[in-house]
């Protein structure tokens, strides 16, 4: 049999670190950051019945990050009432979208087509935030199902932007870039975005100037999130595998620089 | 002549009119302008609708091909499986919650992509063990800039110090982002100038060469 070298050691141990700490399911106290408490601010202070448009801008691989951070704000801006409208920048954000609003919208017994609608997949991201901006039904003439735009009662009150609150944007990588360089700069629409943790940077030039108005970030930020609407999900239960993850990396890197100077001081170099 | 004028002319002379009129139309309300702008767009999506087309006869093309080679074939014959039969299932159930569409995305395709995605970890943490090292004061910046990051997106950092957060997102809020800034800025410069060149008819290697 072959022998295990340190890279399989690492992996080991970070597989027993993950496993153990996921099973044991201790929910850690935390702080709220600004930015999350930010973005649950405004959904709080819209008034009841304000439009909101979530784009669902990711991929199926990001979905265990993803699927907290989406459903924790889907469940909050449901409860206070506001009304969502679902499309994907991205055609595998469709499917998740989709199955995301319909799960929260029915722990809530929200009637589709008047508290919330479903419009899918358009193909080229920025021509279709573009053509969103002139005219949605035009962009859209039927639903994620087929039925017909003006069949809806909350579709038949939304053309533009001008008739949407904000856009929120969940995205794993750089499309909710798109949605602030088109959407907010040309038809002046306030971009929110609920973003995994690696984005985080990304975003936060935008977030300085005021180009997005609020932002959300990894799984940390879901369970900050959970904790504002006084609901356990997947964000908090992560927390303590991810930031146990966290401390093995550090250890490594620590353990791994400690030989690297030992074996530099013996003349050994890396 | 007609080659050259097809080959070269015609189309630096469509991208010179497309580009000055969508530039045009940017800073105007008036109603042919959105129109127009609206036209365009649809014609956008529609293009790039037929570029997904291009894409899944390619894709189906190279794999028969290599099958037919014997090159990597229980793995071609797979996905082929798998890009045949999901059409093939929202054609015949459709793509509501309950159907076998859905079922097949959120219990195979999901699980499988989220699999390749946290492989990332486990290279992460060879990778930090292996090659993550202060061999330099500017490295050991960054290890000490990474290791602080690390600490404050998880709920141990304020078991450390109530500071390291603190720490963490001075860091985010001013080198990480005076960095980010002056990348930004980059970009939408050269892209702005790209633009210009391609529009004007200076930059032609989108036609194939500089002659």
């Amino acid at each position: 049999m072959k022998r295990l070298e340190a890279r399989h050691w690492t992996f080991l141990g970070l597989f027993v670190v993950v496993t153990i700490t996921m099973l044991l399911n201790i929910k850690l106290e935390m702080k709220v950051s600004p930015y999350t408490q930010d973005m649950y601010t405004y959904i709080e202070s819209l008034p009841e019945g304000s439009v909101l448009i979530i784009s669902f801008d990711h991929e199926a691989s990001s979905l265990p990050e993803i699927r907290p951070i989406a459903l924790a704000v889907l469940r909050h801006a449901f409860k206070k009432g506001h009304k969502l409208i679902g499309v994907s920048l991205l055609a595998e954000g469709t499917l998740i979208g989709y199955r995301l609003m319909r799960q929260t919208a029915d722990e809530l017994d929200l009637e589709y087509g008047r508290d919330y609608a479903y419009l899918g997949f358009r193909p080229q991201y920025i021509a279709a935030i573009l053509a969103m901006g002139e005219s949605i039904q035009q962009t859209y003439p039927r639903d994620y199902l087929g039925a017909p735009y003006e069949q809806f009662e909350l579709l038949n009150t939304v053309e533009n932007y001008n008739d949407v609150a904000a856009v929120i944007s969940i995205a794993d990588g750089s499309l909710t870039t798109h949605w602030i360089e088109y959407g907010q700069a040309r038809y002046g629409v306030k971009v929110l975005g609920a973003v995994t943790a690696a984005m985080v940077t990304t975003y936060d030039p935008y977030l300085a100037s005021g180009q997005m108005y609020a932002m959300m970030g990894g799984l940390r930020g879901a369970a900050e999130y959970e904790k504002l609407i006084e609901r356990d999900g997947g964000g908090a239960r992560g927390m303590l595998a991810q930031s146990s993850a966290h401390l093995y990396v550090i250890l490594l890197v620590v353990l791994g620089n400690i030989v690297y100077f030992v074996s530099r001081k013996q003349g050994g170099g890396s | 002549m007609v080659g050259v004028l097809m080959g070269r002319r015609l189309p630096l002379a469509v991208c010179f009119v497309f580009g000055l009129v969508m530039f045009l139309q940017y800073f105007s309300e008036h109603p042919v302008a959105i129109n127009l702008n609206q036209t365009i767009l649809d014609y956008w999506q529609i293009v790039f609708a037929f570029t997904l087309i291009v894409g899944i006869f390619t894709y189906f093309k190279n794999n028969v091909t290599q099958i037919s080679r014997g090159s990597d074939r229980p793995f071609r014959l797979v996905g082929l499986a798998g890009f045949v039969s999901m059409p093939l299932l929202a054609l015949i159930w459709g793509i509501k919650a309950d159907t076998p569409f859905m079922w097949m995305f959120e219990n195979v395709q999901a699980p499988m992509q989220s699999t390749v995605f946290a492989l990332l970890a486990f290279f992460v943490a060879s990778a930090s063990f292996r090659g993550f090292r202060a061999r330099s004061l500017p490295a050991a910046v960054l290890l000490l800039s990474a290791l602080l990051m690390l600490l404050s997106r998880s709920n141990i950092g304020g078991f450390f110090s109530e500071g390291l957060p603190e720490i963490a997102n001075w860091i985010r809020d001013y080198p990480s982002m005076a960095a980010r800034r002056a990348i930004l800025i980059g970009i939408g410069l050269g892209s702005l100038t790209t633009s210009l060149r391609v529009i004007i008819g200076i930059e032609r290697t989108w036609l194939g060469g500089d002659k």
